[in-house]
């Protein structure tokens, strides 16, 4: 009986954590699942990283995306750092791991497919043929 | 030095013993001026005087030369034609060696290969083994002789370690690429530049061993065939300055195609790779090219990939050129043309144009109701004007002049305007005493001519007979006047060509030339006017200046003949064609069209013969056919074009004329005195100015049309053209 | 003796075996075969009206037999030999179809099977008939003739003439 009176106990305390019965309704609508945890960090988008032992290994850590993301949210937007906490590789979040810092690192970047800035293959023949630009015409004509 | 074949023996010998009771002769009796010879026991007949190179030719033998070339005098240098005569003490040279009567060569005996293997070997003694760095690898006679005729080893040991021989290379200019150590001395481009081009540029010194090919002085060999001499050296000697290093002959595809760069329709081999055009060879027509083309003609396809229009263009609202697709620019098209009379239309059509093109913009604006269409390149149209064929064409043909006994220029420079022409006509003052007179600018025509004046009222003079040069003139048995249609193009054009018709109406009248001898000739600059007159266009863009037109449609019109102010307040400008020149920068809308080697298309020659371009590379990005756009564009517009294919365009042209389908050959036309009658109406005063063709020297040549204006080899030729005018040699 | 036997024998069996497949294939095909009377195994000839056609045996697309254009010719000389070997046949060449270039290497690629197809005939009618067989519309350009001209060699040394050669 104990038993049934805990669950449905967390269920609330779950339900009260994610800002009511509303706001449950809003996470489930956008991540799809309620859980409970406790807040082990939040990185620089944003991002809100959770950890509860309680759950299962592989489901007990996990990263609430940041509200700028919307609904468009994809592990893209996981820094490299917090990737490495979130993937189990390390047990040290990176506010706690001495992590080198390089002037030469890059700034994280999502992944752009799909996006204008995305990533298209070209050529690498030269062209064989060069093509008549409207504007250039004046400036050919004088070099000639 | 040449020893004679030994007369006394034939002499002595009787003539009966010349004929083998073994040959079985089945050909008929020969005329008996005819030789009979045996070459490898096969009895031939030719003429007396021939070689007996020519005699084995006859026979359908080939005999190896270097030096020997049938366009060329005979040298007889190389040695490497020597055959074994029967009788005679020493192989002989069969390429200088006239045939006796009965003389029995011999092509294929042990002696005549054991002197080719000796000549063989002297060659290669001192050629480089670089075949696989030269250029002509792959397409060299003397590889292909060495492998054929020559010793499996060499006993060319050079145990002091002296080297072969070495000569340094000459630079004579931005075509052609010179590897001097490679020569053989066979003195092709020696003479071919004296007895073709007409250039004493090139010459030997020294001797022996120490013997050089060059020019004595470094400079740039200043003619307009100089790419010729690249074919015609056996080695790698002289080998295509832009084509160096590019291609070699088995990767690339041979498209047997037209040239478009002057009015002759020179016949050409389009060599490709790669979907690219690679170079430009010529292909042997005697009656048009026979076997030169000129620098134009062979270095300007690398105009081909620079400046190209390959996608359509439509101008936006802030009145900028911008890429669209085909349905974009063809909707502006249609929804501009919503309202527009036909009578406010106009098409003017450029110099580069083929005549599936001209037929469909000619039907697809007739439907529209415009009549208006007219040719960049003006013609007089008083009169008789284009009506009658035997005006615009020129009717003696290019191979007629080697028939002629006079020809009197007028207002052309044809070294530069037709060049291979001029060639011809060269080749028949050396060979047939040609006289040759001209009225216009003094140029050098790399022949003698007798210069009769500059201004027209020597036309004049002489068309009225009162002219010391008449008397030449009515002497002749088959004269030839050549007017260029660079002369017409003065506001006096029509007058100019009533004067000239009536000269050379008078000339065929007083000279006693036959009835089917025609004396008046035009020489176009331009590879599509003909195909335009033939159609119908009217030639000069007079008529769109009248109209002031809404709306100008610019088929490869770039030669600036109309201009903005031409035309209506915010007229709108089509401009079809392939490069991005001054038609396309005054254009509101640009359809991108294919060049002369991407398509299958008619061009017709200034003598009015149809000849086909056969297509060799895809036009380039979204550019297409000419006629298929148009077709397109016409469906758009509502009025469909009624053809799909080819053929029934061609089906359409020879509705309108048979000649545009006759493909290779000359419909004669022979209307003069009808021209003449029907031209007295419309005549007009001429004027004083002198007549003075546009292209005088050599750097006026390189450039004249989008494809030149386009090239950088062009480019490079104008300004080393330009800096040999200045240099002391 | 024996040899002669068999070889007459084989002779006859033969030519009636040709007069057979002959007679079938005429009187297939709808053409005409006169046989001058009486003398059954001597004279035959055979006229077929009907054009052979293959193209429903050969198994080729019928885009590419009914959209394809031949033309017969003799190939050019190569301008920078003086070799006249490869212009002693005819060949037929296909209209050129569409290419495009491949990104990687630049190469050009065609969708079209025949445009390396390269056939050589010893003779124009070959070709023509060959061409009519496979179905595909077809135009001969002829060879251009060459003229013959005299050659001498005096000519560089004559002195009353332009051909005269001062310059070597």
């Amino acid at each position: 009986m104990s038993k049934y009176i805990e669950k449905i106990s967390r269920l609330f305390r779950i339900i009260k954590e994610n800002g009511g019965v509303l706001g449950s309704v809003r996470t489930v609508f956008r991540m799809e699942e309620l859980k409970t945890g406790t807040l082990v960090g939040e990185d620089e988008l944003g991002n809100k990283y959770f950890h509860n032992p309680m759950y299962f290994v592989g489901r007990s850590r996990w990263v609430v995306y940041s509200d700028a993301a919307g609904h468009d949210y994809d592990g893209s937007q996981v820094p490299a750092e917090w990737h490495r906490w979130l993937s189990y590789i390390s047990d040290e979040t990176p506010d706690k791991a001495d992590l080198p810092k390089y002037p030469w690192l890059a700034k994280h970047t999502e992944n752009q497919s799909g996006t204008p800035q995305e990533y298209v293959p070209y050529s690498t023949t030269r062209p064989k043929i060069q093509a008549w630009k409207p504007k250039t015409e004046e400036v050919y004509r004088k070099h000639f | 030095m040449l020893r004679l074949w030994p007369l006394r023996q034939v002499v002595s010998s009787a003539g009966a013993r010349f004929i083998p009771a073994c040959q079985k002769s089945t050909a008929p009796e020969p005329a008996p001026e005819l030789v009979e010879v045996f070459v490898n026991d096969k009895q031939v007949f030719v003429e007396p005087g021939t070689t007996v190179l020519q005699a084995c030719a006859v026979a359908g033998i080939e005999i190896p030369r270097f030096c020997y070339h049938e366009r060329l005098s005979i040298a007889g240098n190389c040695r490497m034609c020597l055959v074994e005569v029967e009788r005679s003490a020493k192989p002989i040279a069969s390429c200088a060696m006239p045939v006796m009567k009965g003389m029995k060569v011999k092509t294929d005996s042990p002696v005549t290969k054991k002197a080719r293997e000796g000549v063989m070997e002297f060659l290669l003694m001192n050629h480089p083994l670089d075949c696989p760095i030269c250029d002509q690898g792959g397409e060299c006679d003397l590889q292909d002789q060495s492998m054929n005729f020559g010793s499996d080893k060499s006993r060319f040991t050079d145990i002091a370690f002296t080297g072969k021989r070495a000569v340094e290379d000459k630079n004579v200019g931005p075509l052609v690429k010179t590897i001097m150590t490679r020569c053989i001395h066979c003195t092709r481009c020696i003479r071919f530049a004296s007895e073709v081009a007409g250039v004493e540029d090139l010459g030997t010194t020294g001797r022996g061993n120490e013997m050089q090919v060059g020019t004595y002085v470094e400079k740039m060999l200043q003619s307009e065939l100089s790419g010729n001499v690249i074919d015609l050296c056996p080695v790698g000697a002289l080998t295509s300055k832009p084509y160096a290093f590019t291609a070699r002959p088995w990767e690339t595809r041979k498209i047997e195609s037209i040239d478009v760069m002057d009015a002759l329709g020179s016949n050409i081999v389009v060599s490709m790779r790669t979907n690219e055009v690679m170079r430009v060879l010529p292909r042997v027509n005697e009656d048009i090219n026979e076997e030169w083309i000129s620098d134009k003609t062979r270095f300007a396809y690398d105009g081909l990939k620079r400046q190209r229009l390959t996608t359509p263009f439509l101008k936006d609202a802030n009145g900028q050129l911008m890429q669209t697709d085909w349905e974009s620019a063809f909707l502006a098209i249609a929804r501009k043309l919503q309202g527009v009379e036909g009578s406010q239309m106009a098409a003017v059509a450029g110099g580069l144009v083929d005549a599936e093109a001209l037929t469909s913009l000619k039907d697809l604006m007739n439907r529209l109701g415009c009549e208006t269409l007219c040719t960049e390149e003006i013609f007089p149209m008083d009169g008789s004007g284009t009506d009658f064929r035997s005006n615009y064409l020129m009717n003696t043909t290019i191979a007629g002049v080697e028939e002629a006994d006079v020809v009197l220029f007028i207002g052309t420079n044809p070294r530069f305007e037709a060049p291979v022409f001029n060639a011809r006509v060269r080749k028949s003052w050396i060979h047939n005493d040609l006289k040759v007179a001209m009225i216009g600018a003094p140029v050098d025509l790399t022949y003698e001519y007798e210069h009769l004046g500059e201004t027209v009222d020597v036309i004049e003079k002489l068309a009225g007979g009162n002219h010391p040069f008449c008397k030449v003139l009515e002497s002749a048995k088959r004269p030839m006047v050549v007017m260029g249609s660079s002369c017409l193009q003065r506001s006096d054009g029509s007058a100019l060509h009533f004067m000239v018709s009536t000269l050379a109406n008078r000339v065929k009248a007083a000279s006693g030339a036959d009835a089917e001898w025609r004396v008046l000739n035009v020489l176009h600059r331009v590879a599509s006017q003909v195909a335009a007159l033939d159609l119908g266009y009217s030639a000069g863009v007079s008529g769109v200046r009248e109209a002031k037109p809404q709306m100008l449609f610019l088929l490869g019109a770039d030669e600036g003949a109309i201009t903005r102010s031409d035309l209506a307040d915010g007229a709108f400008v089509v401009y079809q064609g392939h490069h991005g020149d001054q038609g396309a920068q005054m254009a509101d809308v640009i359809l991108p069209g294919a060049a002369y080697t991407e398509k299958d298309a008619t061009y017709v020659n200034t003598e009015g013969r149809a000849q086909l371009t056969r297509q060799a590379v895809t036009p380039p990005g979204m550019a297409r056919n000419d006629w298929k756009v148009l077709r397109a564009l016409s469906e758009l517009l509502g009025v469909t074009l009624p053809y799909d294919k080819l053929q029934e365009v061609r089906q359409r042209m020879a509705e309108i004329s048979p000649t545009l389908v006759r493909v290779g050959e000359i419909e004669e036309a022979n209307f003069f005195k009808q021209a003449i009658e029907a031209t007295k109406a419309g005549k007009t005063s001429l004027g004083k100015e002198p007549l003075v063709p546009p292209q005088q020297v050599l750097k006026d040549f390189y450039m004249t049309d989008s494809i030149t204006r386009a090239s950088p080899t062009m480019a490079k030729c104008v300004q080393a053209a330009t800096e040999a005018e200045s240099s002391v040699h | 003796m024996a040899a002669t036997l068999t070889s007459r024998l084989f002779g006859q069996i033969s030519s009636s075996v040709r007069n057979g497949i002959r007679r079938s294939y005429a009187a297939a095909s709808g053409g005409t075969m006169t046989t001058q009377p009486g003398e059954e195994d001597k004279v035959t000839t055979i006229t077929v009206e009907d054009k052979m056609d293959i193209t429903p045996l050969t198994g080729v697309p019928e885009e590419h037999i009914k959209t394809r254009l031949v033309r017969i010719c003799v190939p050019a000389r190569n301008a920078m030999q003086s070799g006249t070997y490869g212009t002693r046949r005819w060949k037929i060449e296909f209209d050129v179809r569409e290419r495009w270039e491949n990104p990687l290497m630049g190469w050009i690629s065609t969708g079209d099977p025949l445009s390396n197809t390269e056939v050589t005939f010893s003779s124009k009618d070959d070709a023509m008939a060959f061409c009519e067989k496979n179905g595909w519309e077809f135009f001969v350009e002829e060879p251009k003739k060459t003229s013959f001209k005299k050659k001498s060699y005096g000519d560089n040394f004559s002195w009353d003439k332009r051909t005269r050669r001062s310059t070597k």
